[in-house]
């Protein structure tokens, strides 16, 4: 009799936790990405690749895989990515929550390329023994086949894209490519409205700011995102004259505080030097005196 | 008492103590101990890296850099006593020079280690060498107090000279002691031209180290200054330094001549005059860095632009509001009330007096360096408590001892190979102090 209700209680328990550790995993993954497979096979070579993008970008939260040394402080706690709940989870479902995230959980989307995601993913099924991929008959060598054209249109200030693909039946047009425009800056990419989706011609229009400052010229550089189901991802860049033309020396052309000790003002390389000098100066004349006082003190007869 | 008398019974009143004994072998013996455990710290923290402190992202100049302001700043007495005191006429602190100039000499060779103790990967300090900016007050600093400690030396040593002849002379120990002794005296006779030299040298020295001491806590003070952080981005932080500098450094000299009196039975060298001066010295000083501290938070206090106000609120009423308020109180305030009273300018009142100035001192450079590092413009968002607030670690508490400790171990031995307070000087003013008795009676 006690056995049995110690069972319905252990039974109860140990429901309850898998009821929350469900709830946890409740991720809301759309059908469709659920069922995403990796092209990427997941074999030594490319976890091992994996393994040196989930340090650098994975380690300082969830920790090493299966060690226990997860980040306990963060709230809710990153999940050990090697526990069976992480591991019950399909690939389609893991890439969607890197590339999406949620909460402290950051997403990956814009750091890691698709290749890359998959690789950290690799990684992490390297954790599962009893795990057996689906490959995705998807080919990524298809990508080469696609070809991007940008252009700008100077009276309606619109940047137009189009994407043909290179078919062995002919050339096509690309539908439903999604397209994302950005301009190079200094300290990246900055994207230019929404991602967009190419219509029945392959073609998607964004309109383009007229104030963003391109260089002596008004050059600036256009890197368009592709990413579609069936090619994969590419990103083609283009130069167009549609910025503010800007000359401005670089911070670091004229000596100044915060160049190098080559573009050091002169004043503080002489003012420096100054003290130096003066140290040293000091520095010659006691040593003088000091040997004065020894030769004076044995020269005089005992 | 005969001349010839009164000479011997100071030479060996003040040679007296420098032998072996087993107060000091006990003493050094704990010194010793008590670094090895410290250093054991270290060792882990060199193993594991800083994450066995309570540094971090924002706070990752904790314990550490409160310490080494500490260190150069009562490394500053000795400029002050020997230097501008002694270059102003000031006769009564010549008896302290020495002192003062150990001090300084102990602190100042110290300090740069206590840098070293910051870095995660020490054998990085390479880089300062390798890849220096003369733009970077980095830079400044670690020149201008390898200055300040060569000269620091040179400025304890050259007026030791005639004192290391004596002490070859006179002192019953080793030959090979004597020897060190004698080769270090530099064929020392006293000649006049030799006087010459020293007293000449000497003044070179007094006049140097006041600009090369200016310049070691002002650098000092201008790698916070030089940033626009809250609390730091302050126009007299070098004045308001440098006068917080000869508080702690005073505090020290008080505690070290209570010390080397007791111990070394000095009390005629070191008397009772000379305590109530330096308690003079001590009002002194801290009056005029009461004055420095009430520029230093009246201002922003009065205007409570925005981010300043929160550090201020903190200060005054929040987080380190207790520390703050002891610090300022009992650090300096209080002292300053209490030795406005002649019982309370005598030894042992004074030796309480300096243990809590000292103290307020340490206090104050924490409080100084950690509230501003918690206090970023940009807003600390996503990170776990502790990560805001700054708490040390046992490791971190130990390895900060470390260097205190190697403090006392060179006062220590530099007080036991030489004299403390100058034989040679002292027995310069008996001469002069019977001329003046000869002449009276003429
Ligand atoms: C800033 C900390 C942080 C970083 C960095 C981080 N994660 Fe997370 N991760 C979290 C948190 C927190 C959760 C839980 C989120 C939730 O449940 O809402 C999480 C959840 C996950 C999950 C879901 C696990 C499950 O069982 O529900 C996966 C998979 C995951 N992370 C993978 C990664 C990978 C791969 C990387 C590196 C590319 C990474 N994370 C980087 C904090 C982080």
């Amino acid at each position: 009799m006690y056995n049995r209700n110690f069972k319905i209680v252990a039974l109860a328990v140990v429901s309850v936790f898998f009821l929350q550790t469900f709830a946890q995993n409740n991720w809301n993954v759309p059908a469709d990405k659920k069922a995403k497979n990796s092209y990427i096979k997941f074999d030594a070579a490319s976890a091992g690749q994996g393994e040196a993008i989930y340090n650098k970008n994975c380690a300082s939260c969830h920790g090493n895989p299966g060690k226990g040394n997860v980040q306990k402080t963060l709230n809710p706690i990153p999940p050990d990515l090697s526990s069976i709940g992480t591991q019950s989870l399909t690939d389609g479902e893991l890439f969607y929550i890197l590339s999406s995230g949620r909460g402290l959980m950051p997403n990956f989307k814009s750091m890691l390329s698709d290749e890359e995601r998959w690789k950290v993913i690799s990684y992490i099924r390297s954790f599962n023994k009893g795990y057996v991929q689906t490959l995705s008959k998807f080919d990524p060598n298809k990508a080469k086949l696609i070809k991007v054209s940008t252009n700008y249109d100077r009276k309606t200030a619109q940047v137009k894209v189009d994407v043909k693909v290179n078919e062995k039946s002919g050339i096509v047009a690309l539908k439903n490519a999604e397209i994302g425009l950005f301009v190079t800056r200094y300290f990246g990419k900055l994207q230019i409205q929404k991602n967009q989706l190419t219509n029945a011609d392959g073609q998607t229009v964004f309109d383009f700011p007229k104030d963003i400052p391109g260089d002596k010229t008004g050059t600036v550089e256009l890197v368009v995102k592709l990413n579609d189901e069936n090619y994969g991802e590419i990103e083609s860049s283009t130069k167009l004259q549609l910025g503010v033309p800007t000359d401005k020396p670089a911070l670091t052309d004229k000596r100044a505080i915060w160049g190098t000790l080559a573009k050091a003002p002169f004043w503080i390389i002489l003012l420096y030097l100054a003290g130096v000098f003066a140290f040293g100066a000091v520095l010659l004349y006691l040593i003088f005196a000091l040997n004065k006082i020894r030769k004076s003190g044995s020269n005089k007869p005992q | 008492m005969t001349k010839q008398s009164k000479t011997d019974k100071i030479t060996s009143d003040l040679l007296r103590p420098i032998r072996l004994n087993w107060s000091f072998k006990i003493w050094f013996g704990f010194l010793g101990l008590a670094l090895l455990v410290c250093l054991g710290a270290y060792g882990l923290q060199l193993k594991n890296g800083l994450s066995v402190t309570g540094l971090g992202d924002y706070v990752s100049w904790g314990m550490y850099l409160s310490n080494f302001v500490f260190f150069v700043a009562t490394s500053l007495i000795g400029m002050l006593i020997s230097a501008v005191l002694g270059l102003s006429g000031q006769k009564w602190a010549a008896p302290l020079a020495r002192i003062a100039e150990i001090i300084a000499l102990a602190f100042a060779a110290v300090a740069g280690l206590v840098i070293v103790m910051d870095m995660g990967r020490p054998e990085r300090l390479l880089n300062v060498f390798i890849h220096g900016r003369v733009q970077s007050p980095i830079l400044w600093d670690v020149t201008v107090i390898t200055i300040y400690m060569v000269i620091s030396a040179l400025f304890l040593y050259i007026p030791l000279i005639p004192d290391l002849k004596i002490c070859s002379e006179k002192l019953d120990v080793p030959p090979f002691l004597k020897k060190i002794y004698k080769i270090l005296s530099l064929n020392w006779e006293g000649t006049i031209e030799q006087k010459k030299m020293i007293q000449q040298s000497t003044r070179v020295i007094a006049i140097f180290i006041i600009p090369v001491a200016l310049a070691i806590h002002t650098v000092t003070s201008w790698l916070f200054a030089n940033t626009m952080r809250v609390g730091w981005d302050s126009t007299i932080f070098g004045p308001y330094f440098v006068t917080g500098a000869f508080v702690s450094g005073t505090a020290a000299v008080i505690i070290a001549m209570y010390v080397f009196r007791k111990n070394y039975k000095l009390e005629e060298y070191i008397t009772e005059k000379l305590f109530d001066m330096i308690g003079k010295l001590m009002v002194l000083v801290s009056l005029i860095y009461l004055y420095f501290n009430l520029n230093e938070y009246m201002v922003p206090g009065f205007k409570m632009k925005e981010m300043e106000a929160i550090l201020i609120r903190d200060l005054f009423s929040g987080n380190h509001a207790i520390l703050f308020w002891s610090v300022q109180l009992l650090g300096l305030v209080v002292p300053i009330i209490l030795l406005l009273f002649k019982k309370m300018r005598k030894p042992l009142p004074m030796l309480v007096i300096g243990f809590m100035v000292l103290l307020g001192a340490w206090f104050k450079r924490y409080i100084i360096v950690v509230p501003t590092m918690e206090h970023p413009f940009l807003p600390i968002q996503n990170v776990p408590q502790s990560w805001k607030i700054y708490t040390p670690t046992l490791i971190e508490i130990l390895v900060t001892l470390a260097p205190m400790i190697m403090v006392l171990m060179i006062i220590t031995i530099l007080a036991k190979v030489i004299p403390i307070v100058s034989v040679s000087e002292t027995l310069e003013h008996l001469e002069s102090v019977e001329q003046a008795e000869g002449e009276l009676k003429k």
